[in-house]
């Protein structure tokens, strides 16, 4: 008797690529990158420069359309989960001194849900308020973005991304020139976020602070280097392959990755 | 003065050209308001001249192609369709250029719209014999010359363009302020750029009936950006923008009437423009004296920190402000300022002329102190003359971030003294009841449990768990002392004592050196 294969059980995976390769000319920005990401993670997204990490981000929000593979959200393709991704910009690529409030920001995030003939509705301000509550910026609702601190601005994005009511989140370099309060302050809503059962992909260039942070680390250089838990993926071989040696804090790391996996 | 006021106010609003100005004018004003906020937010400032000038070969372009073909002259509809179309084919070619070279965006509008300006000037000297409008006004506007046609054409302008930007507005701002997001959502993000270039064309061409194609831009640029000044909100900033516009054309319209024979385009530009100086000099947060005075209100970091230093060699006491004054330096002025910032910052307290440190200013002055004998100590340790150690360790302290205090602290072996002979406060930022900390932080006196041992301490009689009491330092510090339970003794040096670590008692007793009393 043939045994019949059950269906695969529990949820389709948050983020699911396979074999993608994007390129830009000639040279691929990525190539046959396979992976996936289960929800509720905390996922860092790790490779030198030009190593093809925005381009994925890019691939998976669909402005890129690759050359082969694909991109699923929740088992469907990207095109079509648009609303389930938010994108977290980068501090440098906002424009700081728009004239544009913190609670505006938040309810930029319901733009999504509402045809561009009606009105935003009170549900729609109650989810705004309610995405600044939980990164604590209420009480910063009607300042000027622009007068924020550092952390208050990259919080403030964050509530439009879950206003959005977004199920994955997409961050490009949250944590790039903060300071060490700061970071722990962004951390925190990060953590937060997670534990709100979504899923997090987040560009992070500092090696150091990697394993310390993510639950599970994509290595990335045009390929597909590793996937999985920090002690794992930042082990001294497979970066100094994918670093070419430019790296000095080798000894640092692993005496982190020990302590992490022991 | 009544009838003098009814003579400059009134009596000029009863003309029939004024009229038409007015209102005319105020409906381009308010149009060049809305539209401009979006053009100086995107910085499309450039463009918007650009599309002034691509206008005349638009114009001239329409005029004969419905002079020649259907011999009618001055038909305003293809004159404006040729204007829009002009428009677009010179932001097409701008991006062209932009795109597939290596020339950036500024200098491809720079060339394009001399191009197309050339073009419209050459057809217009061409056909000279078959245009019969005086194109002169284009270049400088004829307000007062506003016939019904082009009011028509000013009010379906205006209706169009807001209600684009009214029905539209979510789109607009998101796709202005963050593309990315815009594109995310699936928002045709091209397509309302172009939709927003369609519409400055639109309000280019009507404004340059009122002001000239060398002015518009001012009429664009300069009431958005006023209200830029003065607004957080994108709505009320266009708002604003519009009302500001409004006023330059009454103000200029006004202008030109009283003064006489002066151009009306470049008064109105003027008023808006003195508008603008007047909001740069006055607005209450972006403005220059509110830049000046917060400037002015703010007390410098260094001044704070020298008040604090006045408690430094007894952190409980009551010094008054005087004697505060004449330790830092600085006049009654600052120092009543410098206190009222710390008292804000519950670091003191200000009771008429005493002045007392809270608990945390207690705290932050034993920090000072600490990071100013710990760069005494490393300026003597960098061969510094002993009579300047002072000075120079008291511009240095306020370099103190924990960092650099701890860095100096080790590189110099965690010294008790500076080199006046005074006690250098312990690390009380590390040591904290409870904490785990590397044995060379700790001074005679502590006590706590050892919690891991490097292995150059595996020959030693150390053991993991112990209870250990720290003795005395002795060879000039360089040597720290440990008492074993049982009594016996552990001599360390530095990098030993730091393969050490120990977990502080949660009622963790003052360390023998811990009062930084002056000796």
């Amino acid at each position: 008797m043939a045994q019949r294969i059950p269906p695969p059980a529990g949820p389709p995976p948050a983020v699911e690529v396979e074999h993608l390769t994007v390129s830009y000319g000639p040279v691929p920005a990525l190539l046959d990158v396979s992976f996936q990401i289960p929800p509720g993670q905390l996922v860092g997204v790790i490779g030198p420069n030009g190593s093809g990490k925005s381009t994925l981000i890019k691939a998976i929000l669909g402005f890129r359309r690759p050359d082969l593979g694909s991109v699923r959200l929740f088992g469907e393709p990207a095109e079509r989960a648009r609303g389930r991704v938010a994108y977290v910009p980068q501090r440098g690529s906002v424009d700081w001194d728009f004239p544009i409030t913190v609670r505006e920001v938040a309810l930029m995030g319901r733009y999504g849900h509402v045809p561009w003939w009606r009105d935003l509705g009170s549900d729609d301000r109650r989810l705004a308020d309610e995405a600044l509550e939980m990164v604590r910026m209420s009480e910063l609702r009607d300042r000027q973005i622009g007068q924020l601190s550092g952390g208050q601005q990259q919080r403030v994005f964050m509530a439009r991304a879950m206003a959005q009511g977004a199920d994955i989140l997409l961050l490009d370099e949250p944590l790039a020139g903060v300071d060490a309060a700061t970071e722990r302050a962004i951390l925190d809503v990060l953590e937060r976020t997670r534990a709100s059962g979504r899923t997090l992909l987040v560009v992070h260039h500092d090696l150091a602070t990697a394993a310390e942070y993510f639950d599970t680390l994509i290595l990335l250089k045009q390929r597909m280097y590793a996937i999985g838990p920090p002690a794992s993926v930042l082990h001294p071989q497979l970066l100094s392959e994918v670093y070419e040696g430019k790296l000095r804090v080798f000894a640092d790391m692993r005496t982190r990755a020990d302590k992490g996996g022991g | 003065m009544g009838t003098h006021l009814w003579e400059l106010l009134i009596l000029p609003l009863t003309e029939q050209a004024f009229q038409k100005a007015l209102i005319g004018g105020s409906l381009v004003a308010i149009v060049c308001g809305v539209i401009g906020c979006f053009v100086i937010l995107r910085r499309m400032a450039f463009l918007g001249d650009a599309l002034a000038h691509a206008m005349l070969a638009g114009v001239t372009g329409g005029y004969l192609f419905m002079q020649i073909l259907f011999g009618s002259e001055a038909h305003a509809p293809a004159m404006l369709l040729g204007s829009i179309i002009a428009g677009l084919v010179t932001v097409g070619l701008i991006g062209f250029v932009s795109r597939v070279s290596r020339i950036k965006d500024d200098t491809a509008i720079g060339i394009m719209y001399t191009a197309i300006f050339a073009v419209g000037g050459v057809l217009a000297s061409l056909f000279s014999h078959r245009i019969h409008i005086d194109l002169y006004h284009f270049v400088t506007g004829m307000v007062l010359g506003v016939e019904d046609h082009d009011l028509w054409m000013m009010a379906g302008v205006a209706v169009v363009v807001l209600a684009v930007v009214i029905l539209l507005f979510r789109h607009l701002q998101i796709t202005t302020f963050d593309p990315v997001m815009a594109a995310s959502l699936g928002i045709p993000v091209v397509a309302l750029n172009y939709l927003l270039t369609i519409c400055t064309s639109l309000v280019v061409v009507s404004a340059v009936s009122i002001v000239g194609v060398i002015l518009v831009v001012g009429l664009l640029v300069t009431p958005a950006a006023t209200a830029y000044l003065l607004c957080d909100r994108l709505s009320r900033m266009i708002c604003l923008s519009s009302l500001f516009g409004v006023t330059s054309v009454l103000g200029g319209l006004y202008l030109s009437t009283w003064i006489g024979n002066v151009a009306t385009g470049p008064s109105i530009v003027i008023v808006s423009s003195l508008q603008f100086l007047v909001v740069l000099g006055l607005a209450p947060r972006y403005g220059l004296l509110a830049d000046q005075l917060r400037r002015r209100g703010r007390v410098p970091q260094p001044l704070l920190e020298d008040i604090l230093g006045c408690f430094r060699h007894e952190t409980g006491a009551v010094l008054d402000v005087g004697t505060i004054g004449q330790r830092v330096g600085a006049g009654g002025d600052q120092v009543q300022r410098g206190l009222r910032v710390l008292e804000r910052q519950d670091l003191a307290k200000v009771a008429g002329q005493r002045v007392t440190l809270t608990a945390e200013g207690q705290r932050e002055a034993l920090r000072l102190l600490r990071a100013h004998r710990l760069w005494e100590a490393y300026l003597k340790q960098v061969g510094t003359p002993v009579d300047q150690l002072h000075a120079r360790a008291h511009q240095l302290e306020h370099i103190h971030d924990e960092q650099t205090v701890d860095y100096l602290d080790d590189q110099l072996g965690h010294p008790l003294r500076d080199p006046h002979g005074s006690v250098i406060p312990e690390d009380f930022e590390h040591l904290v009841p409870g904490a785990e900390v590397k044995a060379s932080l700790l001074r005679e006196g502590h006590r706590g449990t050892i919690v891991a041992l490097g292995e150059t301490l595996r020959d030693t009689p150390l053991r993991v768990g112990q209870v250990i009491r720290v003795g005395p330092r002795r060879k000039e510090g360089r040597q720290w002392t440990f008492w074993l339970p049982d009594g016996s003794e552990v001599v360390l040096d530095h990098a030993a004592s730091d393969a050490m670590t120990v977990k502080l008692p949660a009622d963790l007793p003052a360390g023998g050196s811990s009062s930084a009393q002056a000796t």
